[in-house]
Parts: structure tokens; sequence; C-alpha cells
């Protein structure tokens, strides 16, 4: 019943950011006559305006702005609502409880990196264009890397910080720092930049002329990232159990 | 430890920084009775429940409840098996409706009567499809405490239940709590209602200051307890009343109030023999007992 309560509390959340990435790419994608001349004013195929607009674009941002809203919540914010007594006196331990929301939270992240992949492929032929499912599932597993880092850094923040808005502004804060650490060179070549990763700018898998994913994916990158998720999110149980409420 | 303590704290203690909420308590909840548990706002009442009950780590000092070690996470897990807990603040999922929040509470518990809920779900006039966040404060409050006695626990920690409830459910909730204890169950409440502690608590506990200043049986209290007030002519003499069964003495112009929990004669003789020109005995109820205890020390 923590899943299904974990659900619960983030429906909302996770229903609203998903319709609005299904509407905005549907947008792009009945769109995409207007919209690519506003972005360039050089002639670009299709597979290019996709990749511009959404996968390095308006839509990636938004992306990470919807995983990091989803990172939010747990007991801290529980306690500001003045319900961490009655979750807290259930016969569950806390590291339970972390799990259960960190869990429902990485998988309505992964959710929400398919949806392009979705709704790009299906609706792109009633407006006479053609975009490969692969291409969108390779970008959705590219997203679903990138993402959960983004939601593990909410999450954490939200274990710190109570308030409303403290959390989303630590969280924001905090993936501006890795943002801009990722982006030193000394740095760069250990640290997986996730804008880069997901959106496949400057990677050896992507070719940037079609704007397609030719290459092997970046298994080790994208496994490095799980563990620092899983890392993050272990760190934030430990803290959350030495808290007081 | 005893068998028969369902809670048993020994010199807990909680910082916040600086404050001292609770410090050195000693309480001793017994198997089967009603205590009350009584203090003025901030007196730790809330803090020692919390502590109680893994929500909150001691700074110091050891508690079990139901034998279980209250500062161990497993085993407080384990005890909050056998607890049922309304908190002070009866705040509850607004996300959920009031069907669904029973539901996920009756998930966690062996315990659980679904006749009985369903029972107060009716007593109380509670909508089953309605979202937490649209019920009012005082059907919170009930929607809280049938969350709690809707199951059979060993032991039911309440904080504050009645606040928010308008008299004919506060009557109810005496009534239910009375006949949970009937059943086994054994309870331990914080109010601020002395009249409703005295009316179904067999014990009561006072907390000031984050320490345990009375620890005692209503039954006690109406039969040993007594207020002795002595006049004098003169301002009464500084001599120490150090005496078997005085708890508690205070000096006014030309008095002496003493609380005596036993060898009342004695202490009045030794009043007389001070030159008193009177010397009164009364019972003292609750309420005095209370007022008497967070108010003599400055």
């Amino acid at each position: 019943m923590l899943w299904w309560k974990a659900w619960c509390e983030s429906r909302a959340r996770f229903l609203l950011s998903a319709g609005a990435l299904a509407v905005i790419s549907a947008t792009f994608v009945f769109m995409h006559r207007d919209v690519s001349t506003g972005i360039s004013d050089e002639p670009m195929t299709y597979s290019v305006y996709i990749w511009k607009i959404t996968y390095r674009g308006y839509l990636r941002e938004l992306f990470m702005i919807l995983t990091l809203m989803l990172g939010l919540g747990g007991l801290t914010r529980e306690r500001d609502h003045r319900t961490a007594g009655y979750t807290l006196a259930l016969p569950v331990g806390r590291g339970r409880l972390v799990a259960a929301r960190a869990v429902m939270g990485l998988l309505q992240t992964f959710a929400l990196a398919a949806i392009p992949a979705i709704v790009i492929p299906a609706l792109s032929p009633l407006v006479g264009r053609a975009y490969p499912s692969l291409q969108g599932w390779e970008f959705a597993l590219l997203w679903a890397g990138g993402g959960a880092l983004v939601f593990a850094i909410a999450f954490i923040a939200s274990v710190l910080f109570g308030g409303e808005l403290t959390a989303p502004v630590a969280a924001f804060f905090g993936l501006v720092a890795y943002s801009l650490i990722a982006d030193l060179p000394v740095v760069a070549r250990y640290l997986t930049d996730i804008h880069d990763l997901m959106s496949g700018s400057d990677m050896p898998y992507f070719v940037k002329s079609s704007a397609t994913i030719i290459g092997p994916m970046p298994w080790t990158s994208l496994a490095a990232l799980m563990m620092a998720v899983v890392g993050i999110v272990v760190i934030a149980g430990r803290i959350s159990q030495r808290q007081d409420f | 430890m005893r068998d028969d303590l369902v809670i048993h704290t020994h010199q807990l203690t909680k910082r916040f920084g600086r404050f001292t909420a609770v410090e050195a308590l000693d309480l001793a909840v017994r198997r089967g009775h009603i205590t009350g548990f009584l203090g003025r706002n901030g007196a730790g009442k809330s803090t020692t429940i919390k502590m109680l009950l893994g929500m909150t780590h001691p700074s110091g000092g050891t508690g079990s409840m139901l034998g279980r070690r209250i500062d161990d996470p497993r085993e407080n897990r384990d005890a909050r098996e056998h607890i049922a807990y309304v908190g002070e603040d009866k705040q509850l999922y607004a996300f959920m409706t009031v069907e669904e929040l029973v539901r996920f509470t009756r998930s966690f518990y062996t315990d659980w009567r679904p006749e009985v809920a369903q029972r107060l779900l009716a007593q109380y006039q509670l909508p089953p499809k309605r979202k937490v966040r649209a019920l009012s404060k005082g059907m919170r409050t009930k929607l809280a405490l049938l969350l709690a006695l809707s199951r059979a626990p060993e032991l039911l920690i309440l904080d504050e239940p009645s606040e928010g409830l308008d008299p004919v459910a506060i009557e109810e909730l005496l009534q239910m709590l009375v006949a949970a204890a009937a059943d086994g169950t054994t309870i331990f409440f914080s109010s601020h209602q002395i009249a409703e502690v005295e009316r179904i608590a067999d014990r009561v506990c006072i907390i000031e200051r984050g320490t345990l200043v009375e620890d005692l049986s209503l039954d006690e209290l109406r039969e040993s307890y007594r207020r002795i007030t002595m006049g004098f002519a003169e301002p009464p003499p500084d001599e120490e009343l150090h005496m078997l069964g005085v708890r508690r003495v205070r000096r006014s112009d030309r008095q002496l109030c003493v609380l005596a929990s036993s060898n009342v004669e004695a202490i009045a003789e030794r009043g007389r023999s001070m030159s008193a020109v009177s010397v009164d005995i009364a019972p003292i109820g609750l309420r005095e007992l209370f007022l008497e205890s967070v108010k003599a020390e400055p």
C-alpha cells in the first residue's frame, strides 16, 4: 500500500506533466511548418527539426523541470503538512517509505521520458511525415537516464529542506551547480553531462547533420548514472532515518 | 523490566539545541489502565509521545513500549504494530478520500475490525467518497479517531483526542475509550481538558518543563491528597515543613498552604504547634492538583 500512497501523492503532478509533454509534443508535430521557420532560417529535415525542438530544445528542458517536480515530497514535506505523525506511526520503517517514493518517482520519470517517443512517431504520419520509433525510444532511454539524475537531485533536496519553495529552489540550484561542474574541462572527462547525454550533442553515438543516433548506446554512462541515482537515494534514506519529526 | 508496564522510560531526555523539551523523564504507564498525561502547552507531552513512537530521537535516557526499545528502529516498528495513535494535529492525507484512507490504514494491521469501522463511519457521519481535504476540522478529528478505534490494539496513544470535537462527539469518544479499556486496551492520552481526564482516567501523570511532577492514581488522589491551609496571626514562621507526605508548600502573607499526599493529621498537628490560628483540611480535585503542580516552582 505504500506504493499506492506514493502514487496517490504524486499522481496529479505526474498526470499534469504527462499531459503537458504529450500536448506539446503533438503541437510540435502539427505545427512543424510554422515552428521550424521560427527556430532556423535554414531549411532542415523533419528529423533535425524534431531533434532541435524536442530532444535538444524546449521539450527536454520542460522534461527536466517536470522531473525535478516529481522528486519533491516525502516526510519533510509531510512535516510541513502535519501528516508526518500519521505516516511515521504506521508499522513500517523509514527506509521503506523512502524506497516506495523513490521507486514510484523513478517509474514516473521513465514514463515521462517515453511520451515523446510514443507521441511523435504516432502523430507524424498525420502531417505527412515520418519519425522512426526506434530513434524515439533511443532518446527515451537517454532521457530516462538523465531524468533519473534530475529526480535524484530533487529527491535529496526534498529530504534536506522543508517548505513549499525551499526544496524546489534548492533542487534547481543543485541542478545548475551540477551543469556548471559538468562543463568544466577538468571534470568533463570523468563526469557525464546529462544535457549532452540526453540530446546526443557532441556524443559519439549521434550524427548531428542528420540528428540521428547511429552508434551503440552509452550503456556505461547510463549504468554510472543509475548507480549515482541509487547512491543518492540511499543517502537520502540514511538522512531521513536520523531526522526528527 | 516490569511486565505490567506498557510504557517505561528512564531518564528520557530530548534537547533541541539549547532548549530542553524533556528532561530525565521517568514515566511508567501500567497495563490495562487509562492514564491521562497532563501538562501545560510546551511542557513536553507531545515530544515525549513522539520519542515513544520513534518520530523523534531521544538525546539521552532509555525507554520501552510493550517490551520493545523505543530507540531501536526495528523494535519500535514492531511495537507500533500493536499501537494505535492519534496525533495532536489530526492531519491526514488530503489527497485521499475517506474510504481510501480507511483501506490504506487497514492494510497495515491484523487487528482491524471492519464492523467497528463501518459503525463509526455511520456514527460520525463521514462521507466515504469525500476527499480528506474537503473535511472540516471536526470531521478530520473523527476520521483520525476512527482509524485508531477501528483496531483492537494493545496500547492506544492519543494526543489531545477531543480537540476540535463538539460536545456530543466528545461524549461518544469518552465512552468509546472506556469501552476500549474494558476490552483490555491500555490507553495513554494527553489532554488539556482536566474534566475529561478526571472522568475516564484511573491514573494521571503530570509533566512540567519536561519533568514528571506527579504520577498517581485518581483513587489515591481522592483518598489521600489534601490541601491543608494554615492561618497565622502573624507572618508564618520560616520553618521548613520537611515531613512525610508534604508535596508542596506555598507561603503567602499570613498563610501556609500545604499539599499533602499522606500523613495529613500529623502535618495539621505540626501547623498547630507552629501557632497556626486555623487549620483547614480539604480534599482536592485533579484540577487543583494540576494547578498546584505546574505553578509551584518559580
